[in-house]
């Protein structure tokens, strides 16, 4: 019995329900021709949840506690590979070459401003619903991609966990509503390198993807938005909060 | 054409990434510690800047990213369950944070959208009344 435990605590646990549960998604997905709930990343992640949640009520433990020891191990693995595949945004970026030579300085400006506008936004929502400080910090650098939202986060005295929810939450949403968003937004009669930008600012990784199967403008100037914002939150945060809070 | 050349080999265009990516590590760490440059960052600059220089060649690295672009939903998985793991943090403000980044999300998705319209737009229609 012993052996058992022991070995599911191996890698493999956690790669077999991440891998089950992305493929039970994709298969709700196609049955139900894309009905937006059923996105394979939020089928995965409920049913990941739920899973470790059942596991701790039969082995009367706590979720996080069966989190670290069963499912973390096969999870950092699958985690790990975002990092080369963060760094794949260079060759759409590359193909569509004559987006950014034509628009850069827009690009930029659009990111500095927008984010530092958004920055201020989101403050004030955070007042309005009365968060702590501690969270209230963690909400400003969300819009970064998680490694660097979160020591910006801790920098200005927010909770790092809370951002990396924030971070999850932006890119769940946006993976789930994207095309119902552009559609209720009328983004499609925007220009097609500002919701490139928007879509990677507010999704991360997963909002550049969305870009990338509007067009090929839209992936390039997302994957530019990808690095551009991850600056412009490392130098924004900080002056907003160092002013403001 | 590029993709009509010999295909490189799917353990080269690994071991492409593996150089650049340990490069990336190496820059990254020379950032002071309140501009965090994570190396997938610093990859993305380099890997733009070798394929700009024609250092390396689409078809050298393509295969892997493409297919690693199309695996990005499935690689957020870990980060999603995560949550299993922060339950503690949803007892105390856990549903006011959840609805704040909802709202953040429109909040960052409108402003950047509409702002950059705004800009580009009139640069787009200069553009055209220039030819």
């Amino acid at each position: 019995m012993t052996t058992i435990v022991n070995n599911l605590a191996l890698p493999f646990t956690g790669i077999f329900i991440s891998f089950i549960g992305y493929l039970l998604g994709m298969l709700l997905f196609n049955k139900s021709h894309g009905f937006f709930l059923f996105n394979p990343l939020l089928v995965a992640m409920v049913f990941g949840i739920s899973v470790l949640g059942m596991w701790a009520v039969i082995v009367h433990s706590d979720t996080a506690t069966i989190y670290l020891k069963f499912y973390k191990p096969g999870g950092d693995i699958i985690f790990w590979f975002l990092n080369p595949a963060t760094m794949s945004f260079a060759i759409p970026l590359y193909r569509r070459n004559d987006v950014f030579k034509k628009y850069w300085f827009d690009i930029i400006v659009t990111i500095f401003v927008g984010c530092f506008i958004a920055i201020f936004a989101i403050d004030q929502v955070t007042k309005l619903f009365g968060l702590s400080h501690a969270s209230a910090a963690a909400m400003l650098p969300q819009a970064a991609t998680t490694a660097v939202a979160m020591p910006i986060a801790s920098e200005i005295g927010g909770v790092p966990a809370v951002t990396a929810m924030a971070c999850i939450i932006n890119a769940v949403f946006i993976y789930a509503l994207g095309d119902i968003l552009i559609k209720v937004l009328h983004l499609n009669k925007l220009p097609k390198v500002s919701n490139g930008l928007g879509l990677s600012t507010a999704g991360h990784a997963i909002g550049s993807v969305k870009a990338l199967q509007l067009g090929e403008v839209e992936g390039a100037s997302a994957a530019i938005a990808v690095v551009l914002v991850a600056v412009a939150m490392d130098i924004l945060v900080p002056i907003y909060a160092h002013l403001f809070m | 054409m590029d993709n009509q050349k010999k295909e490189t080999p799917i353990i080269v265009q690994c071991g492409i990434y593996a150089i650049i990516l340990f490069v990336a590590q190496l820059i990254s760490s020379l950032f002071p510690a309140n501009f965090s440059a994570p190396a997938p960052l610093i990859g993305v600059i380099l890997l733009y800047i070798l394929l700009s220089t024609h250092v390396i060649k689409l078809h050298q690295v393509e295969k892997l990213g493409d297919f690693m672009l199309g695996l990005i939903a499935f690689l957020f998985v870990p980060s999603g369950i995560q949550l299993a793991g922060s339950m503690e943090l949803m007892k105390t403000e856990g549903v006011k944070d959840i609805l704040v980044s909802i709202i953040a999300t429109l909040i960052l998705l409108i402003i950047i959208c509409f702002i950059g319209a705004a800009l580009i737009r009139p640069h787009a229609r200069l553009a055209k009344s220039a030819k």
